[in-house]
């Protein structure tokens, strides 16, 4: 059965994780792109037609001339590459987690996202509190869910009922990783509602 | 859950992430730095042109074909790179060992079939799909649930654990299960359940 126990967790490791094929894919095609036109240049300049653009000996005689050019322009190309290789670096190396939570049960592994998570706690929040559903906002986050709970004027909000329910269904849910709780007034109450 | 190869997604954006900085220091360096300028004005322009004049020979004209063949291998291999992407499901859900009396092969449609219509018309759910994977030779039913706003994901772990229980039962084998559940835009703009 550990056989299973692995399965599982590649799944779940894999499906709370970003795959980064879509930025994989935007560079493979870009290069494609740009390869396609080098060929194509490659090949007019071979049957000495006209260039799309510009001839291959051209374009390495411009590079050679890069020193001519405007530095500061030259500079700014260069630091806009700069930032476009970073960014890539960084989509390479970063975990690249979603805002997901998992947990595994007896029979099954389960993925949830964390707008789910939140929605349910904001109907029992609203539930136990006794305010409307639309006075309560939950934001779940990786490792904590924060309600906070919009009193309406004249109506007394039972604050430690939603802190217990809150505390409880977070409890129920088992997820990994693990949520701490919050529960917070806001300070501005709204009239009626 | 399929078998997009990741490590290659990233070894490929880290490969290009890098040459693209390397081009971007390089540009930088011959802007800003005085020694780096000089240096290039004193050596690129020649090389340039002699590069150029032995490319423009025609006992040399090979080097373009090798260009050219170079150019068209990376696009071969960039296109199969992305049709890589994804993949991993399978038809086949249990197989079993070959016996005097022949051997039992189930579909995965009908599992597929059989959880869906069972899990459609619950009314916590938006929408129920279930589709099988393979993951490490082994098929993995997936159960992608849209839940409606406010339904407890415990709840929706029942519901379907039920339906994977009664599926077992009819199979007579248990087949490794993931429940995704996730809320996205349908769910929002769906009215929010009713149940408690």
């Amino acid at each position: 059965m550990s056989d299973i126990t692995a399965s599982y967790s590649r799944i779940l490791r894999r499906e709370t994780h970003s795959p980064r094929s879509a930025p994989a894919i935007t560079v493979a095609v870009i290069l494609i792109v740009a390869c396609a036109y080098a060929g194509t240049e490659i090949v007019l300049g071979l049957l000495g037609q006209p260039p799309l653009l510009v001839a291959p000996d051209d374009a390495i005689g411009t590079v050679a001339g890069l020193s001519d050019a405007p530095a500061a322009i030259v500079a700014a190309a260069g630091v806009i590459a700069l930032l476009i290789g970073l960014a890539l670096v960084i989509l390479a190396l970063a975990p690249g987690r979603r805002a997901k939570h998992h947990r595994r049960t007896d029979r099954s592994a389960v993925v949830v996202d964390n707008e789910v998570i939140a929605s349910s706690l904001a109907r029992h929040v609203s539930h136990a509190a006794g305010v409307g559903p639309d006075n309560v906002r939950v934001g779940v986050t990786h490792r904590t869910a924060t309600a906070e709970i919009t009193p309406a004027s004249g109506l007394p909000v039972d604050t430690d009922a939603a802190r217990e329910v809150v505390r409880a269904q977070v409890e129920a849910y088992a997820l990994t990783p693990r949520l701490s709780s919050r529960v917070t007034l806001a300070k501005h109450g709204k009239v009626g509602a | 859950m399929n078998n997009t190869n990741r490590a290659a997604n990233r070894l490929f954006l880290l490969t290009v992430g890098v040459i693209v900085i390397i081009l971007g220091a390089a540009a930088i360096a011959v802007g800003m730095l005085p020694d780096v300028r000089s240096a290039w004005t004193d050596i690129a322009p020649a090389t340039a042109s002699e590069v150029n004049r032995v490319l423009g020979e025609a006992a040399t004209a090979w080097i373009w074909y090798a260009l050219l063949a170079g150019l068209l291998l990376t696009m071969i291999v960039l296109v199969a790179f992305i049709f890589r992407q994804g993949h991993g499901h399978t038809g086949r859900l249990v197989s079993t060992a070959e016996t005097a009396a022949g051997s039992t092969i189930i579909e995965s449609s009908f599992a597929e079939q059989l959880l869906a219509s069972a899990l459609r018309e619950r009314p916590e759910f938006v929408s129920a799909g279930v589709s099988t994977y393979q993951v490490r030779r082994r098929p993995v039913v997936k159960v992608a649930i849209t839940a409606r706003r406010g339904v407890s994901p415990t709840d929706v772990v029942d519901i379907v654990e039920r339906a994977t229980t009664d599926l077992d039962s009819l199979l007579g084998v248990q087949v490794p299960t993931l429940i995704h559940i996730s809320g996205g835009f349908r769910s929002r703009t769906t009215s929010a359940t009713r149940l408690r």
